[in-house]
């Protein structure tokens, strides 16, 4: 008995370009370079994890190098040098505003990011900051449980930082004419050896505000509990000024 | 001879556009209603221009008396240069008793009785540029003839033939009312496109009103006289058409003479279609009508769409247009829609079709083509709007699918160039994407493994 041809070896009797079953459906797409492959948000994904390896491993680096002096000693020689450790591997990524603020939640993600030491934390998120492409920023830090410190540490003229939560220790220290908002409180020493630019702290500031400062202005919408041994510059409570001024003496409880 | 990229300007661009302006200006009061690449324009002339150039098929509608039938009347007459008088006795009026005789031919009778079989032809069925008034009030079956004629270009009556080689087809159609039929969908979708012809406003209608008749430009006892005598004899069809052509280039020349427009000769016109079909899809317009065309007939549950079968809840593309759909896209779809986007390029006078061609005639090759399914029509049939609503949704489904394709191109041609790689014996995988043309591509790519 014979057995049907199967259907591909049936011929039509036309000639191959004839043919719709033999035609290439796609053919007008045939010189076109494929830039990408994988669909687009995976490609944004893929990318936005790219970032965050590499911005991680920066932090993993700085805590390597230079944690023990951060988290033991926190002498401003140490701070400045941590922050070089960390302006150089962020200067070699290419990040935006968002990458830092997936850092920022990361930091409690131990599976992560291993370690949230305040101190480093701080140094890189600044460094991260003071050299994102982007000039206004927010980070949403009140979430966190852990109250970073040093954020805003550096803040350079022409930008301005949001932090959306608590600051730490030291927060805006050594500010360089940037402006540095906190939205709740920040703790002691905020503005130490700030040169110039503006810290705004909507809540409460804790003891020693201003040390060694050298210029800008502090703005507390709370209260100040302690003023630090101030150079130069202002310091302002609930829009009184109190320093310089005769209200107040450095590190006075009240 | 011009030329611009690819295409041969011959400045019949020009010469169809003093046809709208003069149209537009002189004869059919309107507004424009219709954008593209900056310009304004009015839909029903722009399209029926297109129609008549692309020997397509136009489905006019809209409220009696508001110039349905005038404006493509006034095309025909300038793109096929005849004499109004010519075109009104070439017309088919639908009503429910109309025949087959009327409409195609009928015997002839003084041969008849001498026992000799002829065939008189209708002038509908001889003239090129065709127009059925009141298509919906013909019954169904006197349709169907009519759009199975114009869709072969053939007329059969008493066992002869004859064949129009060129031909284009305008059909009004009135909102329903209690003296209309409906077309079945199988007839509508042989239209290539659905324009309206929308009130001017209260001002133009006013001097239309106040004014006499402008369309005597368009007339010419003599040449009508001619063209019947011709349409009468009884010479073969295919010379009777070169007769036809040496009356209508002098009714041409006349009305260039008189009015100052050009009406466009037989061979203009054949110059035109050709520099048409030299007019390529840029590969972001293919692009998007594949994305168009598989939104319009997907379906993952039953494999394609079907009037009879209604997706459900819960299916992974219920944010696509398969979703809000009863019906299944035709081939004729994409064949209207490069057929009008063509033409509309060559208008332009650009080199390639762009997207913003297709998605410029899309709504009006969409309209009446799809059918919504009840709860889409509820939501949206009290939205605030200018068009007549089965042209606003079809406007809002483009619309939409243009935000899409706007967020996937990239993605969409490289799944197109990967497809067209694999075809050609690449060991590659298809690109994975949430649309169902990602799907579709797979399809094709399994179908062609298994044929080899």
């Amino acid at each position: 008995m014979k057995t049907p041809p199967s259907p591909k070896n049936i011929s039509t009797g036309l000639p191959d370009e004839e043919a719709f079953s033999a035609r290439n459906p796609f053919e007008e797409f045939e010189t076109l370079t494929c830039r990408k492959t994988g669909i687009p948000l995976d490609r944004i994904v893929e990318s936005a994890e790219a970032v965050m390896g590499r911005i991680r491993r920066g932090y993993e680096k700085l805590l390597e190098e230079e944690a023990k002096e951060l988290v033991w000693m926190v002498q401003y020689n140490t701070i400045i040098k941590a922050y070089e450790v960390a302006e150089k591997y962020v200067k070699e990524i290419d990040y935006t505003i968002e990458d830092i603020e997936d850092f920022c939640f990361a930091l409690e993600n131990t599976q992560r990011i291993p370690y949230l030491i305040p101190g480093p934390a701080g140094v890189y998120l600044s460094a991260l900051c003071n050299n994102a492409k982007e000039e206004e920023m927010v980070l949403k830090l009140s979430e966190l449980k852990t109250e970073i410190n040093l954020i805003g540490f550096r803040l350079p003229s022409g930008k301005r930082l949001v932090i959306e939560g608590d600051g730490g220790d030291f927060t805006g220290i050594g500010l360089e004419g940037g402006e540095l908002i906190v939205e709740g409180s920040a703790k002691n020493w905020t503005g130490a050896g700030m040169k110039g630019g503006k810290i705004l702290v909507k809540k409460n500031i804790g003891l020693h505000t201003g040390e060694w400062m050298m210029g800008g202005e502090i703005y507390v919408g709370g209260r100040v509990r302690g003023l630090g041994n101030i150079v130069e510059g202002k310091v302002f409570e609930r829009d009184k000024l109190v320093y310089p001024g005769k209200a107040r003496y450095p590190n006075l409880y009240y | 001879m011009e030329r611009t990229g690819n295409v041969h300007k011959n400045g019949y661009q020009k010469q169809v556009m003093e046809i709208y302006q003069f149209i537009s200006d002189r004869l059919y009061f309107n507004r424009p209603d219709v954008e593209i690449k900056g310009e304004k324009y009015n839909s029903a002339i722009l399209f029926s221009l297109l129609t008549s150039l692309k020997k397509g098929k136009e489905l006019i509608i809209g409220e009696p008396g508001l110039g349905k039938t005038t404006s493509a009347e006034y095309v025909c007459s300038l793109v096929y240069q005849f004499p109004l008088g010519i075109i009104w006795s070439s017309e088919v009026s639908g009503h429910p008793e109309q025949t087959e005789e009327k409409i195609v031919g009928r015997p002839d009778l003084g041969k008849l009785n001498k026992g000799i079989e002829d065939v008189v032809w209708s002038n509908f069925s001889q003239i090129p540029a065709k127009i059925v008034d009141e298509i919906n009030r013909l019954p169904e079956t006197k349709q169907s003839m009519i759009l199975d004629g114009v869709d072969r270009g053939n007329w059969e009556y008493l066992n002869e033939m004859i064949i129009n080689e060129e031909y284009c087809l305008f059909a009004t159609a009135n909102y329903q009312d209690g003296g209309t039929n409906t077309i079945i969908a199988p007839l509508v979708d042989r239209f290539d496109v659905l324009v309206e012809s929308r009130y001017p406003g209260a001002n133009l209608s006013f001097l239309i009103g106040k004014g006499k008749r402008r369309d005597s430009v368009l007339r010419h006892p003599k040449y009508e006289r001619d063209l019947h005598r011709i349409f009468k004899s009884k010479v073969a069809y295919e010379k009777k058409i070169l007769h036809l052509e040496e009356t209508c280039d002098a009714f041409g020349e006349y009305v260039h003479d008189t009015a100052g427009v050009k009406p466009i000769s037989k061979q203009a016109r054949e110059e035109i279609r050709a520099e048409m079909e030299s007019l390529d899809l840029e590969l972001d317009a293919s692009a998007f009508i594949r994305m168009l065309l598989a939104e319009f007939s997907f379906c993952e549950r039953y494999g394609q769409k079907r009037v009879v079968e209604n997706c459900e809840e819960g299916c992974h593309y219920t944010e696509y247009l398969c979703h809000e759909i009863k019906n299944c896209a035709s081939n004729r779809l994409p064949t209207s829609i490069k057929q009008y986007a063509q033409g509309l390029a060559w208008l332009l006078g650009d080199s390639e079709i762009d997207i913003e061609h297709v998605t410029s005639v899309v709504p009006y090759t969409l309209a009446h083509r799809t059918q919504w399914k009840d709860e889409v029509l509820s939501q949206k049939e009290r939205t605030k709007r200018d068009d007549p609503f089965v042209l606003f949704l079809a406007k809002e489904a483009v619309r939409r699918i243009s935000q899409r394709y706007r967020e996937q191109s990239e993605h969409l041609k490289d799944a197109l160039a990967i497809g067209s790689k694999i075809f050609q014996g690449e060991s590659l995988e298809p690109l994975e994407g949430d649309h169902p043309l990602y799907i579709e591509i797979k399809k094709d790519i399994e179908a062609q493994r298994i044929r080899k």
